[in-house]
């Protein structure tokens, strides 16, 4: 089969496309913002990833510097969980101005992930930022629009379309043939952006890629290429099934504006609106209400300690915790810290399902809306979605918890019941915690978590090629 | 003549679908308001119930020692919401509108977040504020792109050129009547909020109000100059919209990319490790130097002196005050870099009507960073109050069962901040001049091609 006529008529479109003033003045607006996105979110990464390093290191220094002391101490002197940013990030930010940087991690209690972006900054955040991605989920499918609106519109009102279709032309190769030709336009703007993505990426990682970023970065690509030949079908088949070259554009803004930014916004409203989350302040007394319900470890006459106290001193016959072979607080703080961990992870559950649930609405719709599929996609790939950030947050609380019944340990072994000598060990032992280091979620498992976007982005493309067929017997030339 | 004008304008369907998909949204956005009025009200109320029982609860725990009791006792400042609000949520979402703070050190507990589900954040809300800037501009962009234009394309302008006698006049009537049914529009949804939110009738409100009628009028403004430049209707609609999106995303992204940028913030992250160092190295240390720096803080706190024990309340609560006070040239610094930040990005908006307004609107409805400087400000304020008043107590160790507690109420902060009116209209005024003004030009040079 030869593409002889389609790659004519796509040649042909894409000549007379720079012909027009306003596309040439677009494009070039467009490409100037991709170099800035580029280097905005270079910058942003660089100095993300710079503070967040340097910051880790410092307190880790800190930590291994502190003196003999009690353990317990430690375990509130505490350590810190820095967010760092993967690579991918650099084209895509996701969510990231509205992630927390730092989490303060601390015996007792689960702090918040605190100095957002968006916290230091003033409304004008709340309009978006420019991304890599944004250009590309965003403007490039408007560009495609206002590229392609009259891609078979305008022929058929200069009645050119007539002729087309005598001089032996089908409508499939017509169709195909202007999708090729908006499509090589677009190229000129991508195959660059692919170019520098991938060399940007191999510097990030001084040219030793592992294996979970290269596929990142193919899906990253592949997916965004996927994505704009299917908006350049959707302007084609509209331009052709239009009467006139106006109202397909009028109807092309329309679907447009319905896709990038009426139906994400509202979604989410809806199902924020729907499943009302807890505030902090009741999230906090609700886990608090349980842990007293459970024993409260700070009450000196709570009858849970008390039983426990009274078994010890049973089972070891003894008659007073000073005399107990082992630290008898350190085994109390080893027994409220699991208590309370869990009534914590219990809490938090039930309201990550609820965040979930208000998530479920934008996930519905985002097999019927390809923007929606393709932001969540790339956000996944990228590591800067929602289930990234709760990952990151429950790595930190697994470190944190784990630090804090470690430094309980060595206060059971090492520290004596009585006030004979110093309750302090050598600090030797600050080495044993380990430094924090957070491993963002592996492609797999984000490619089973964004299904339904991988889903929608092909179901997608299936009903383009039906419609194309479809349309193809079905169109007129008047 | 202007009877006959609305009647062709409101028969249309496309009209009739505009103004009813506007009316239900900006309905819907009020909806949501509400909502988050309900759940600020919702928080205070909780608050108060659970410092009441929280304070309650802990004084019957620890009744011999007040150092104790105060190491666990939280009390709550409550940034208040507010019925504005509603209208422009702004970043009362990201931060939180109560500080519950203990009386040991601040800066380990002021940057403490809200608990927030992120898609929700980076999708934004949908309040009256999201309605009115971006999508009152679209419906007006709709309903003005094709003036003249269509009638051209259709060849229907020549009857009109001939039958009337100033046609400019003729294509003012018609903007005309589009600019009263979208006031009309507004004022109805603003009259619903009124109701359902108990806005009161104040300044804040009429500011709201000639606002959101200023916001509306530039953009008719900008479609009025791009009618007079006489281009063909899809011409028209491109460059409108491109507008819109440079005006609504593009520039505003920009801008605030710059402004990051520009201001870094690694003090915040510093400030966190520093405070930390800060109270924690001063168990190791010389329990006089600690107590020299406190005293010569608080030089009224000099006649109590260290008790001769291992462990007394009056030197960890100067150890905790040391984490502040050594860490207050990073809380400084931050503070000023995020007031440059708030001042650069007030000063740029200027320029730029949409961000201009959005920056207002909030700033109206102390939903703005300004309002959250001020609030983090009381804050540091209201646990001075509490330190200064307990520290003697402490250090007394005075009997728990003589304070009386119940007195410790949840206090509110009320941002009284008042908007200068004539420097915040002045630049969507200029803006609506200018374009009115050029446009005007454009019709008159092209007087005879009408």
């Amino acid at each position: 089969m030869s593409l002889h006529v389609e790659i004519l008529i796509a040649k042909h479109l894409k000549n007379s496309a720079f012909k027009n003033g306003a596309v040439f003045i677009i494009t070039f607006f467009i490409g100037i913002l991709l170099i800035y996105a580029v280097l905005s979110g270079w910058k942003n990464y660089t100095n993300q990833n710079e503070a967040s390093e340097k910051y880790q290191h410092e307190s880790r220094e800190d930590w291994l510097n502190n003196p003999d002391k009690n353990p317990h101490r430690m375990a509130h002197y505490g350590n810190f969980a820095f967010r760092k940013s993967t690579s991918l990030s650099v084209f895509e930010f996701g969510m990231e101005p509205f992630f927390g940087n730092a989490i303060f991690l601390e015996a007792h209690k689960q702090n918040t992930a605190n100095f957002s972006e968006a916290g230091f900054s003033n409304s004008m955040l709340r309009f978006g930022e420019i991304s890599t991605a944004m250009v590309l989920q965003i403007l490039l499918p408007l560009l495609i629009f206002f590229l392609g609106f009259n891609s078979v519109a305008a022929e058929r009102e200069n009645g050119t379309l007539k002729l087309l279709l005598s001089q032996g032309i089908s409508w499939k190769q017509l169709l195909s043939g202007k999708i090729l030709g908006i499509a090589s336009v677009v190229m000129m703007l991508f195959i660059p952006v692919v170019l520098v993505l991938v060399f940007i990426l191999l510097l990030l990682q001084n040219f030793a890629v592992t294996l979970d970023e290269t596929l990142k970065m193919i899906f990253f690509i592949g997916f965004h290429f996927l994505y704009l030949m299917f908006f350049c079908a959707i302007a084609v088949l509209i331009s052709a099934s239009c009467k006139t070259s106006k109202k397909a554009l009028v109807s092309l803004i329309g679907i447009w504006l319905v896709f990038t930014i009426l139906l994400p916004r509202t979604t989410q409203a809806i199902g924020a609106y729907i499943y009302e989350a807890p505030s902090k302040i009741q999230f906090n007394s609700d886990i608090e209400k349980d842990i007293l319900k459970q024993g409260d470890s700070h009450n000196p006459n709570d009858p849970h300690y008390k039983a426990i106290k009274d078994s010890l001193l049973a089972v070891h016959k003894v008659d007073s915790v000073q005399k107990l072979p082992f630290n008898y607080s350190g085994f109390i703080m080893t027994e409220g810290e699991k208590i309370s961990s869990n009534i914590y992870n219990k809490h938090l559950e039930s309201l990550l399902h609820v965040y979930e649930k208000q998530n479920s609405f934008s996930k519905a719709v985002s097999l019927l809306n390809p923007y929606i599929a393709m932001k969540n996609l790339s956000m996944a790939l990228s590591n800067t979605d929602y289930d990234s950030y709760i990952d990151f947050q429950k790595q930190a609380e697994t470190y944190r918890y784990d630090m804090a019944q470690k430094m309980n340990a060595l206060q059971i072994k090492y520290i004596s019941n009585k006030k004979d000598k110093p309750a302090v060990i050598d600090k030797d032992h600050w080495a044993e915690v380990q430094e924090f280091h957070y491993e963002p979620k592996g492609v797999l498992s984000v490619l089973k978590n964004e299904m339904v976007s991988v889903i929608s982005l092909f179901l997608w493309i299936i009903l383009l090629f039906i419609l194309i067929r479809f349309a193809s017997k079905k169109l007129k030339a008047i | 003549m202007l009877a006959l004008v609305f009647k062709n304008f409101i028969r249309s369907k496309g009209t009739k679908v505009g103004l009813l998909f506007l009316l239900i949204i900006g309905f819907i956005s009020l909806l949501i308001g509400q909502q988050f009025q309900q759940k600020q009200h919702k928080n205070i109320i909780e608050a108060t119930v659970y410092q009441k029982e929280h304070i309650a609860r802990n004084a019957s725990f620890h009744k011999d020692e007040m150092g104790l009791l105060l190491y666990y006792v939280k009390f709550s400042l409550v940034n208040k919401t507010f019925p504005l609000n509603s209208l422009a949520i702004g970043q009362r979402d990201v931060n939180p509108s109560i500080q519950s703070v203990t009386i040991r050190g601040l800066e380990g507990q002021k940057y403490d977040s809200e608990l927030n589900n992120p898609s929700n954040l980076l999708l934004g809300n949908l309040d009256f504020s999201f309605v009115l800037i971006y999508l009152f501009p679209l419906l007006i962009i709709a309903f003005t792109y094709n003036i003249v234009s269509e009638e051209k394309e259709s060849g229907t302008w020549k009857i009109v050129a001939t039958q009337s006698d100033n046609t400019f006049l003729y294509i003012l009537k018609l903007f005309y009547i589009r600019i009263l049914s979208l006031l009309a529009l507004v004022t109805i949804i603003l009259i619903i909020a009124v109701i359902l939110l108990n806005i009161p009738f104040d300044n804040s409100l009429l500011t709201f109000y000639i606002i959101s009628i200023l916001y509306i009028l530039f953009w008719f403004t900008v479609c009025f100059f791009m009618v007079s430049l006489q281009k063909d209707s899809n011409f028209n609609a491109v460059i409108l919209l491109t507008v819109w999106l440079f005006l609504i995303i593009i520039l505003p992204a920009a801008i605030n990319t710059y402004i990051v940028n520009k201001y870094p913030v690694p003090e915040a992250l510093e400030l966190t490790l520093k405070q930390r160092n800060a109270y924690h190295e001063k168990w190791d240390m010389d329990k006089k130097t600690t107590m020299n720096k406190f005293y010569s803080h608080y030089p009224q706190f000099k006649s109590y002196v260290l008790p001769d024990e291992e462990f007394s309340w009056l030197w960890y609560y100067a150890m905790q005050q040391m984490g502040d006070d050594e860490s207050a040239k990073q809380s400084l610094e931050l503070q000023t870099k995020l007031k440059q930040r708030n001042q650069t990005s007030q000063s740029i908006a200027q320029f730029i009507p949409t961000l201009h307004t959005q920056i207002l609107l909030n700033e109206i409805a102390k939903s703005d960073l300004e309002n959250q400087l001020l609030f983090m400000q009381k804050t540091t304020a209201f646990h001075e109050k509490m330190r200064l008043y307990f520290y003697p107590k402490i250090f007394d160790n005075a009997p728990v069962a003589k304070e009386n507690w119940s007195e410790f109420e949840v206090e509110t902060f009320e941002d009284k901040s008042q908007t200068n009116l004539i420097k915040s209209l002045l630049p969507l005024v200029i803006f609506n001049i200018i374009f009115i003004g050029l446009g005007w030009m454009n019709f008159r040079k092209n007087q005879q091609i009408i």
